[in-house]
């Protein structure tokens, strides 16, 4: 209990000493008194007083009064004013009228304070007595780059929807009940309306914004005053950048503390001018965003520009002029001035300078004759130069003309006495008038005649004929001269070559053509007297020919020859000639090209078989078309696809012998060469065949053996005759008719030979109509000839074969087909089976009807059908199956015969002729009667068919052998 | 029998020509009415039509070129409606007191482009085409004014003149520039609203006036 009592006084001994402590700190520490604010809008600036005392360290708290957020809380020092107030100037971030601020001040002294001061509060526009939509800051200008916070208050009742700068949305912040506030940084420069800023409510019509100004304070640079006149001064600037900032907000200009109305230049100068001259002056220059200044000090005489001439005038010469000129400011009349006058002329400017006291004209040599100029002048004062005034107004003149200069006079002689006396146009400034004529005169110094034509401005070149000079006169002399309105020129003679000398083409030297020129050189001439004359033209021309040309010095020994009218691919010569009292004299020829191409055309080439060799041969390429120097041809063998390079060859070969090469069909190409390549080639075809002499020699040899063979064959025939005639043409016995020895016209009945009997021999699988031939082999008459003989071949009916006697009837074989056709009759009539042959034929190569085998494939053949399936045996040719039909009939009419009886059995050595088709129905009408005895009436003997491999053997056999087997059938002995 | 068939067809031909006779007159009366009203209504009044109708568009492309020249976003600037500008409806009931009042707001128009066009200088480069088109309409909305002064007069001489001054225009308290540019495009705006009523009123006089006769001639126009 006592310890407690002890603690409690213990406690409110303390709380006793604290209290006393803390009221004698109250009363040591004042309290700020009579705090006051004022505030500047456009600042945004607060300046707040007090009177705080001795104090000088104070505690300054400023709250936004409606949210009661600090905005700002520090502890200034501030030292009092001589009335004892202190002040503290705060700047705000937001402008002043976007909400109510609070402002407390308690003065400090190290940790103690004293209590605050009574709030003084800056009155905002959100108050409720101002219902208005409002937006702070308005129509401010502020730097570039600089940060700026805007705030938006809205209308009383109203809310608050979105805040935008230019286009953007921009995040704010709420200050008090109707006021929010958004901060936008980096500002950039605005364009002369400024940067909008506005903040939206809700509905539609509750809008309203700000315009803010970006743009720099002033700066410019190159301040300089002149004078004109030594009086007034004209200072001008120039300002580097533009301050973005217009109307209220542009800069504003005064020098020397005067007020200047601005003369805007070009490039960002400006100008400004006063009356009278100072030593110094000054320029400043201020904006919204601030202000700048430059000083000039100059003395007066050291500031002199001259204002330009005027009332520029001249007096021209042909050679001269004379430019004068006025001045505005008689203060120019004593004093000491610099000229320059800009002279120009078509392609060409230049400046000449004059000076003088109070100078008003200058006067211009070297000019051309009627030369049209321009001109222009100003001028600087002489003493202290500082700068050239402005330029005068241009005005143009024109010198006067005067007597042209010699025209250039050249000639072109050909071949003969014609020729051309030439004169070059004048160039620019050389006619020193328009040229009206030119006149040319021709005259020797032997003849006082002289014949003198008169030609026109536009006529450069006169056609001249010696042939009707004198032969008395040694020297022909051409004389040009050129009139202008100022009168005629001198005269430009030429002495013209009475005959021309020309240089062989061995004496023409070639020349390169070198960085765009012809590099020309030569040995000096000692009879060149008045220099040299070189001429160039197309190689390509004859006559007339337009010739250029130059001349040079006799000092002169090279030129390099350029011109436009150069092309590549034309070879141009250049002459030399020398410059005496007499006619020129040619010295020296070269030719070149600026370029060499390929040739344009190709040779014309021809080939030529000579034995067995081709000769290549072809003419020159016309000079025209080489455009170059040929070096040389290719000979190609053209395989149509491919070049095979045969052979090349120098330019002085026009053939080539291609030699080696087999029988067959060649082609070649020749191109011609240039060092720019090849033409196209010309190409030429040739087929190589044997040579004459040796298809003479094989003719010659194929007949000599064939004579010999012939010679063998008939010497062996004459030894063997006997042999020979009765192998083939055993003895007929002669018929002895008693009581008629007349020839027998009728058929004549023999026994058939022993090695050309003829026997039917019947298949069994045939059908027993169709009777089959069989030829009994020769070789088989001396071993079986007896017994077949004797064997009944036929057993119906006694076989015989029926010959005509060729050499004793006369009569044609193709009329006797009635007799034949009454012979099958009357053979039909006793049953047999007669075969009439007139001789013997291989089948199908009759020489002697051999023009009656060709007519008659027009003619309709009788074809056995059958014939294809005879295989080995004799038939009658007219004998037709009994299942033929007029079908098959007229089909087999248009089967060539070789073919009807290809496949083998037997057929009639010629074609049957049907005289009408009467007989071929005749003959058709026979049909029934086959299968009875039939007799058959045939021209020629019946061989057996072959196969088709013999007959093909058939085919080669010689010519020769089938006329001596007919040869041998119709001999008789 | 004859005689009346004669009788009849001679009285329905006389009948016939009788109102083919009334019909010419009516045509030429009708004629020598419209060309005399032709003659009344035909220039001033298809003038002045055709000058407002000019001066409409005029003013619709100014708006264009005013909300080019006032930095982003002014299209919604131009929403904004403001007080104290110039009524763009015709008042009256009379069509001399319709012309009056079309007389009355040409006149009160003219200060406030002035005060557009000063405004408009000190944010706009000397050579803007705003500075000229708005000098333009300005000194048309004066030629519209004399035009309709003139008709009114052609229309209506007996009635008293038309004033000279057209009353006291109030024009808007110092504004800062944000409130510029909205009063600048809110003036052209109603001027573009009131040259449309104008033209109407015009174009309905005309066919009061003028006829269906004025109505063919001025399909021409």
């Amino acid at each position: 209990m006592t310890l407690n009592a002890m603690q409690l006084l213990k406690f409110t001994w303390l709380l006793i000493v604290f209290m006393s402590l803390s009221s004698w700190a109250k009363d040591v520490i004042p309290i700020p008194q009579q705090v006051s604010l004022s505030e500047n809008l456009k600042t945004q600036q607060v300046s707040i007083s007090w009177v705080g005392g001795e104090a000088t360290t104070f505690d300054l708290l400023i709250l936004r009064t409606e949210l009661n957020d600090t905005v700002f809380y520090e502890t200034v020092t501030v030292a009092a004013e001589a009335s004892g107030q202190s002040k503290f100037l705060w700047t705000s971030a937001e402008p002043l009228e976007c909400t109510s601020l609070s402002f407390r001040v308690r003065s400090r002294s190290g940790q103690l304070t004293s209590d605050w001061s009574s709030t003084q509060i800056l009155q905002g526009n959100d108050s409720p007595t101002d219902e208005r939509m409002q937006a702070y800051p308005q129509d401010k200008t502020v730097p570039a780059g600089s940060n700026i916070t805007f705030c938006c208050i809205i209308g009383e009742g109203k809310s608050f929807d979105s805040f935008h700068f230019i286009s953007e949305s921009i995040n704010v912040t709420r200050l008090s009940r109707r006021t929010y506030a958004a901060t936008v940084y980096n500002l950039k420069p605005s364009r002369s309306y400024g940067h909008n800023a506005y903040c939206k409510g809700k509905t539609e019509a509750e809008l309203y914004g700000a315009v803010i100004f970006v743009g720099y304070p002033p700066l410019f640079t190159d301040f300089i005053c002149e004078t004109h006149d030594l009086t007034s001064a004209v200072c001008h600037w120039t300002e580097p950048r533009k301050t973005q900032l217009l109307g209220r907000r542009q800069t504003r200009y005064s020098i020397n503390g005067r007020n200047c109305s601005v003369v805007h230049l070009e490039q960002n100068r400006k100008q400004c001018s006063f009356p009278r001259w100072e030593e110094n002056w000054k320029l400043l220059g201020w904006n919204p965003l601030g202000e700048y200044s430059l000083t000039d000090i100059a003395d007066v005489r050291s500031r002199v520009v001259p204002l330009p001439p005027e009332e520029l005038s001249t007096v021209a010469n042909a050679r001269n002029a004379t430019v004068t000129w006025q001045w505005k400011l008689n203060h120019y009349v004593s004093l000491p001035l610099v000229c320059q006058v800009e002279l120009m002329s078509s392609d060409d400017k230049t400046k000449r300078t004059f000076s003088g006291v109070g100078l008003r004209s200058a006067t211009l040599l070297d000019l051309y004759p009627y030369e049209e100029y321009s001109v222009k002048v100003r001028c600087g004062a002489q003493q202290n130069f500082w700068r050239w005034g402005n330029w005068s107004k241009t005005i143009s003149f024109q010198t006067d003309s005067e007597i042209p200069s010699a025209p250039d006079v050249w000639m072109w002689m050909n071949g003969d006495t014609t020729g051309q006396i030439l004169w070059k146009p004048y160039e620019p400034r050389k006619s020193h008038g328009p040229i009206v004529s030119y006149e040319v005169t021709l005259w020797s110094p032997d003849d006082i005649t002289r014949h003198t034509q008169i030609v026109s401005p536009e006529t450069f070149a006169m056609p001249v004929n010696l042939s009707g000079i004198s032969i008395n006169n040694t020297k022909v002399i051409a004389s040009v001269v050129a009139k202008n309105p100022a009168g005629l020129s001198p005269p430009e003679s030429l002495g013209l070559p009475l005959h021309v000398n020309d240089l062989d083409s061995e004496a023409i030297t070639k020349v390169d053509f070198r960085e765009g020129a012809f590099p020309l050189s030569w040995q000096s001439d000692a009879n060149s007297s008045c220099g040299y004359i070189v001429e160039w033209y197309e190689a390509s021309c004859q006559r007339d020919c337009p010739v250029e040309w130059i001349k040079v010095g006799e000092e002169i020994t090279n030129v390099s020859i350029k011109s436009d009218a150069f092309e590549p691919g034309v070879r141009y010569y250049f002459s030399l000639y020398s410059c005496s009292s007499e006619a020129p004299e040619l010295l020296k020829r070269w030719e070149g090209y600026t370029r060499e191409l390929a040739p344009s055309s190709s040779v014309q080439l021809s080939t030529e078989q000579q034995d067995s060799d081709i000769l290549i041969s072809w003419s020159e390429i016309p000079s025209t078309h080489r455009r170059g120097f040929l070096l040389g041809y290719n000979v190609y063998l053209n395989n149509g696809s491919q070049l095979t390079k045969l052979a090349s060859l120098s330019t002085q070969e026009n053939s080539y012998t291609v030699k080696g090469f087999p029988l067959g069909s060649y082609k070649f190409t020749v191109k011609a060469f240039t060092s720019a390549g090849e033409d196209t080639g010309g190409t030429a075809s040739i087929t190589l065949e044997s040579s004459a002499d040796w298809l003479i020699f094989e003719i010659l040899a194929t007949l000599g053996v064939t004579a010999l063979a012939l010679i063998i064959v008939t010497f062996v025939c004459y030894k063997k005759r006997k042999w020979v005639k009765s192998a083939f043409y055993p003895a007929i016995p002669e018929p002895k008719v008693p009581s008629d020895w007349s020839t027998p016209h009728g058929t004549l009945d023999v026994k058939p030979s022993p090695h050309s009997m003829v026997h039917i021999v019947e298949k069994p699988e045939w059908d027993s109509s169709k009777e089959v031939l069989v030829v009994i082999p020769e070789e088989d008459e001396d071993d079986e000839g007896q017994g077949i003989r004797d064997e009944p071949v036929d057993t119906d009916e006694p076989t015989s074969l029926r010959y005509y006697n060729q050499v004793v009837d006369e009569r044609p074989i193709r009329p006797r087909y009635p007799d034949s056709s009454a012979s099958s009759a009357s053979s039909m009539d006793s049953g047999r089976t007669d075969v009439t042959y007139t001789g013997i034929q291989t089948s199908g190569s009759s020489l002697v009807f051999q023009s009656d085998s060709q007519s008659s494939s027009d003619q309709p053949l009788v074809v056995p059908e059958s014939c294809g399936g005879a295989d080995g045996g004799y038939r009658p040719q007219m004998q037709l199956p009994p299942e033929n039909d007029n079908a098959s009939l007229a089909q087999s009419h248009s089967l060539p015969e070789s073919q009807a009886c290809r496949s083998g059995g037997y057929r009639p050595q010629n074609n049957w002729q049907l005289d009408s088709p009467d007989e071929a129905d005749e003959r058709r009408s026979l049909a029934p009667s086959l299968g009875s005895p039939t007799s058959i009436a045939s021209t020629q003997f019946l061989l057996p068919d072959q196969s088709s491999d013999e007959l093909a053997e058939e085919k080669h056999q010689s010519s020769a052998a089938t006329w001596l087997t007919n040869l041998l059938s119709t001999t008789k002995p | 029998m004859n005689e009346h068939v004669k009788s009849r067809s001679l009285h329905l031909c006389t009948h016939t020509a009788a109102t083919l006779l009334s019909l010419l007159l009516v045509m030429v009366f009708d004629s020598t009415k419209a060309t005399v009203a032709t003659q009344q209504c035909g220039s001033t009044l298809l003038q002045t039509l055709k000058l407002a109708r000019f001066a409409q568009k005029e003013s619709v492309d100014i708006i264009k070129t005013y909300k080019a020249s006032q930095g982003d976003m002014s299209e919604i600037i131009c929403k904004v409606s403001l007080s104290g500008l110039p009524d763009p409806n015709i008042s009256g009931l009379e069509s001399s007191e319709q012309m009056s009042s079309v007389h009355s707001s040409l006149q009160e128009f003219s200060p406030h482009f002035k005060r557009v066009f000063d405004q408009q200088t000190d944010l706009q480069l000397p050579d803007s085409p705003l500075l000229d088109q708005l000098s333009v309409i300005s000194r048309r909305s004066l030629y519209l004014d004399s035009q309709i002064t003139v008709l009114y007069q052609q229309l209506f001489p007996n009635s008293p003149p038309l004033g000279a001054d057209g009353g006291a225009t109030s024009l808007p308290p110092p504004q800062n520039v944000f409130q510029q540019k909205v009063y600048g495009c809110v003036v052209l705006k109603t001027y573009k609203e009131f040259l449309s009523n104008v033209s109407k009123y015009l174009r309905t006089l005309k066919n009061q006036m003028c006829g269906i006769n004025a109505r063919r001639i001025n399909m021409f126009f």
